[in-house]
C-alpha cells in the first residue's frame, strides 16, 4: 500500500529557504501602498513629471547662469522674437560689462587696450576707447579678435566671459517686453507649483483640524460647523474668488500687517484660495473621524485616561492620513488651475513676477504675433496639473482596500 | 415632502441673505467709492465738499444701515443704475441671465451627451484600450485650464482657419431676414465657448458615469435580467443606467456651478455678453450696483440648482424619503 502511493512522483513542496523568507516578510501598509502604486504606470510618469518640475523649479537661477539669461531683462527692441533665436546684446549692456572690466581689473584693461590697436583690430582715436569699440563687434568677431591678442590666459578667459554677454540665446524666444520665455516659464514654475502646494498643504491642515473639531465633538459644534462647509461649498467659486481678489486688502488693518511685504499678490491669493478650499478635506476628515470615534483602539485610549488632544493627535490622525494624501495630491492641481484662472484675470499673482497664469494675462491680445506665448503656459499649467491628478488617482488606488492584492 | 421643500427653500433664502450681506460687505472693502470717483473727475472738489457728499449719499453711514437700505431698495424693485453703462442695472441683467444661461445650459447638455455615452462605453468594457483612450482624455479634460483651451481653439478656428468667430455673440449690424438666420448667426458664436466650457465637465460626467455603471452592472438583477433573455439594450438602458443615474444626478447638479462659475471666465475670453462677464467688468470698473447685482445672481443661480438637485432625488430615487 505505501509503496504504491509512493509511486506517484512527490509534487515538490520544499521551498528554498530564500522563498520561504520571501513570503513570510512582513508588508509594512507603507510598503504596500508604495508596491501598489507603482502598478499604475500613468502616476509614476505622473510622479516623476513632478518630480521634474520641482527640480526645475528649484534650479532656476542655476539654469538662468548656464544659459546666460534672466527672467528680468528687458528690450523692447526684441520683442516677440522666434523660438530659438540668438539676439545680441544692446550697446548699453556690452559697454556696461567693459567698464565694469576696467574699473575692476584696471591694469590689464591698460594692457588689452593697447594689444588691440596694436593689432589694429580697432582704429579708436583714444587708447581708452579701445575696448569700448571692440564691444561694438558681434560675438564671433569678438571672440575671435580675442584669440590674436598677446596677452595671458586669464585676461582672455575674463574677455571671452565679456563676450558671452554680447548675444544671448533664447530657446523659446521673447515675450512682449523682450524678455526671455523660456527662463520667465522657468520662474513660473516656482511660483504656480509653490502656490499650488503651499494652498494645498494648508487647505489640509485647515481641514484636518475643522473636521477633527466637527467629527470628533459631534453635536451642536459638528452641524455649525457643517452648516458653514456646506454653504461655503455651494458657492460659484469663480465669482465669489474674483469678488475677494478684488478687494483692497489695505482697508482691513489687521490683515494689512501681515501681508506688508513684497510678495504681498502671492500671499494674499494663498490666503483666499485657501479660504474656500479646505472643505472637500473637513468633510473627508469628519466622515472617517465619525467612523474612527466608534472604535474600540479609541474607547481603549479614553479609558486610558487619554485627553482629546492625544486621541486625536495620536489615534485618529495616523488613520485619516492616506485619504488626507489623496486629497492634498488632488488639490494642488486644482489650485494652480484657479492660481492661473485668476491671474489670468489679473486678479491674482501681479506682474512682473512671472506665474503662469498671469503669463497668459495678455496673450489673449497677442496671438496673432506671438502664438507660443500664449499656448507654452498653458501646456505646463495642463501638465502638472494632470501629473498631479494621476498621482492622486494612483494614491486612491492603492490605499484603497479593495483593490490591494496581497 | 413639502414640509422638506419648504424647509430647504426657507434655508437657501437665508444663505442668500447672509451671502449679501457679506458680499455688501466686501464690495466695501474694494478700492475706491462713489465720493473717490467724483473727486477724480473734479479738481475743485473741498475737503467739505467730499464730508458733505458723503453724509448726502449716506456712505459714512455704519455697514448695517446702508445694507438695509440697499436691500429695502431691492426689495421695491429698484436695482440701482449702472455707473458704466448709464442705464438701470435692472435693464442689462435680463438679456446677460439669459445670454449666460443658453451658454451654461447649452454646455452642460453638449457635455452630457459627450460623456454619459462614453461613461457607459468605458463601463461595458473596463480596461479596454477604449477604457484607456477615454481615461486619459477626462484626465485631460479635467486638468486642463478651461481660458486656456479656450485661448487655443481661437488660435486654430478663428486665426489660422479662419471658420469661426473668435468672440462676440452675434455679428455685428447683422439684419437678419428670419428667425432662422439669427439662431445660425448666433449659434456659429456659441460654438468655442460651448467647446471650452464644456471639456471640464466632459472629463469628470465620463469619469464618474463610468465607475457609478460600473457600479450598477455588478448588481444582482442585472445578471437576472441578462437571465431572462433580455436584450443587451434593455439590460444596459433600463436596469444598468437608471440605477447609475442616482449618483449621476448628484454630481451634474452640483456641477451646474461649476459651469455657471466657469462662464465668468469662458465669457471674459469670448467677449460674451453674460452676467460673468457683467460681474468682472463691473468689478474691475469699480460699478457697485451692476456687481452687487450680478455677483448676487450668480449666487442666486448657484444655489437654485443645488436646491432643485435635492429635489430632484425623489424623482430619480423613490426611495429617498424627505425627512
Amino acid at each position: 500500500m505505501q509503496t504504491s502511493t509512493h509511486s506517484t512522483p512527490p509534487v515538490n513542496h520544499t521551498l528554498s529557504k530564500n522563498q520561504i523568507a520571501e513570503l513570510e516578510k512582513v508588508q509594512s501598509l507603507t510598503q504596500i501602498i508604495f508596491a501598489q502604486f507603482k502598478e499604475h504606470k500613468a502616476a509614476v510618469i505622473g510622479a516623476y513629471t513632478i518630480l521634474f518640475f520641482i527640480l526645475v523649479a528649484l534650479s532656476a537661477p542655476l539654469i538662468g547662469k548656464i544659459l546666460g539669461v534672466n527672467s528680468e531683462n528687458q528690450n523692447v527692441f526684441h520683442r516677440y522674437k522666434a523660438p530659438f533665436s540668438t539676439i545680441s546684446a544692446g550697446i548699453d549692456t556690452r559697454e556696461t560689462a567693459v567698464r565694469n572690466y576696467i574699473q575692476e581689473n584696471p591694469h590689464e584693461a591698460i594692457l588689452v587696450q593697447t594689444e588691440l590697436l596694436k593689432e589694429e583690430f580697432v582704429t579708436s582715436a583714444h587708447a581708452e576707447d579701445a575696448l569700448y569699440d571692440w564691444a561694438r563687434y558681434e560675438k564671433r568677431k569678438a571672440l575671435a579678435a580675442i584669440r590674436y591678442l598677446n596677452v595671458n590666459e586669464n585676461i582672455k578667459s575674463d574677455l571671452r566671459q565679456i563676450a558671452k554677454k554680447f548675444e544671448t540665446f533664447h530657446v523659446f524666444g521673447t515675450d512682449e517686453l523682450g524678455r526671455d520665455v523660456l527662463m520667465r516659464l522657468i520662474y513660473g514654475t516656482r511660483i504656480s507649483m509653490g502656490v499650488g502646494i503651499l494652498v494645498a498643504l494648508s487647505a489640509a491642515l485647515i481641514g484636518l483640524l475643522i473636521g477633527a473639531i466637527a467629527g470628533y465633538y459631534g453635536g451642536f459644534i459638528d452641524s455649525a460647523l457643517m452648516r458653514i462647509t456646506d454653504a461655503l461649498l455651494s458657492l460659484p467659486t469663480i465669482p465669489v474668488l474674483i469678488v475677494v481678489c478684488a478687494i483692497d486688502l489695505q482697508k482691513i488693518p489687521f490683515v494689512n500687517s501681515i501681508l506688508s511685504t513684497g510678495s504681498e499678490s502671492i500671499l494674499k491669493l494663498v490666503f483666499i484660495l485657501c479660504i474656500f478650499s479646505w472643505m472637500p478635506v473637513s468633510r473627508l476628515v469628519r466622515a472617517s473621524i465619525l467612523s474612527l470615534r466608534e472604535r474600540e483602539f479609541i474607547l481603549a485610549s479614553k479609558t486610558l485616561g487619554a485627553t482629546d488632544f492625544t486621541i486625536i493627535t495620536r489615534h485618529m490622525f495616523p488613520n485619516v492620513i492616506a485619504p488626507l494624501l489623496v486629497s492634498v495630491t488632488l488639490g494642488v492641481g486644482e489650485s494652480i488651475l484657479f492660481e492661473a484662472a485668476l491671474s489670468f484675470l489679473g486678479l491674482g499673482i501681479q506682474p512682473p513676477t512671472p506665474s503662469w497664469g498671469n503669463m497668459l494675462f495678455n496673450a489673449q491680445e497677442l496671438i496673432y504675433q506671438a502664438p507660443l506665448l500664449a499656448i507654452l503656459p498653458g501646456l505646463l499649467i495642463l501638465f502638472v496639473t494632470i501629473s498631479f491628478n494621476y498621482v492622486g488617482d494612483g494614491l486612491q488606488d492603492a490605499i484603497d482596500p479593495k483593490t490591494i492584492k496581497r | 415632502m413639502i414640509n422638506f421643500i419648504l424647509r430647504r427653500i426657507v434655508q437657501t433664502l437665508i444663505v442668500i441673505v447672509i451671502l449679501s450681506y457679506v458680499c455688501f460687505g466686501l464690495m466695501n472693502l474694494m478700492p475706491g467709492d462713489p465720493v473717490e470717483l467724483m473727486i477724480s473727475s473734479n479738481p475743485k472738489i473741498t475737503a467739505n465738499d467730499v464730508i458733505r457728499l458723503r453724509s448726502f449719499y449716506g456712505l459714512d453711514q455704519p455697514l448695517y444701515k446702508k445694507y438695509l437700505s440697499w436691500a429695502g431698495d431691492i426689495i421695491q424693485g429698484d436695482l440701482g443704475y449702472s455707473r458704466t453703462y448709464r442705464i438701470p442695472v435692472g435693464d442689462m441683467m435680463g438679456p446677460a441671465l439669459a445670454y449666460t444661461l443658453i451658454l451654461s445650459i447649452l454646455s452642460l447638455g453638449f457635455s452630457l451627451l459627450v460623456a454619459i455615452p462614453l461613461g457607459i462605453l468605458c463601463a461595458l468594457k473596463p480596461n479596454s484600450k477604449v477604457d484607456y483612450l477615454v481615461n486619459l482624455f477626462s484626465f485631460a479634460g479635467i486638468s486642463v485650464p478651461s481660458f486656456w483651451l479656450g485661448i487655443v481653439l481661437i488660435i486654430i478656428f478663428a486665426v489660422n482657419l479662419n471658420i469661426l468667430p473668435a468672440g462676440g455673440y452675434q455679428t455685428t449690424g447683422m439684419q437678419y431676414e428670419s428667425w432662422l438666420d439669427e439662431i445660425f448667426d448666433k449659434a456659429k458664436y456659441l460654438i468655442l465657448p460651448v467647446l471650452s466650457l464644456s471639456i471640464q465637465s466632459i472629463g469628470r460626467f465620463s469619469r464618474f458615469t463610468r465607475s457609478a455603471m460600473l457600479e450598477a452592472m455588478r448588481n444582482d438583477f442585472i445578471r437576472t435580467a441578462k437571465a431572462k433573455g433580455l436584450s443587451a439594450q434593455v439590460v444596459i438602458w433600463k436596469h444598468g443606467f437608471r440605477n447609475a443615474l442616482m449618483p449621476l444626478i448628484t454630481i451634474i447638479a452640483l456641477s451646474f456651478s461649476s459651469i455657471f462659475s466657469g462662464a465668468l471666465i469662458t465669457e471674459q475670453l469670448f467677449a460674451y455678453p453674460g452676467v460673468g462677464r457683467l460681474l468682472y467688468s463691473s468689478i474691475i470698473g469699480n460699478d457697485f450696483n451692476m456687481a452687487m447685482i450680478s455677483f448676487m445672481i450668480s449666487v442666486t443661480m448657484v444655489l437654485l440648482m443645488n436646491l432643485i438637485a435635492d429635489l430632484l432625488y425623489g424623482v430619480v430615487d423613490p426611495r429617498v424619503s424627505y425627512k
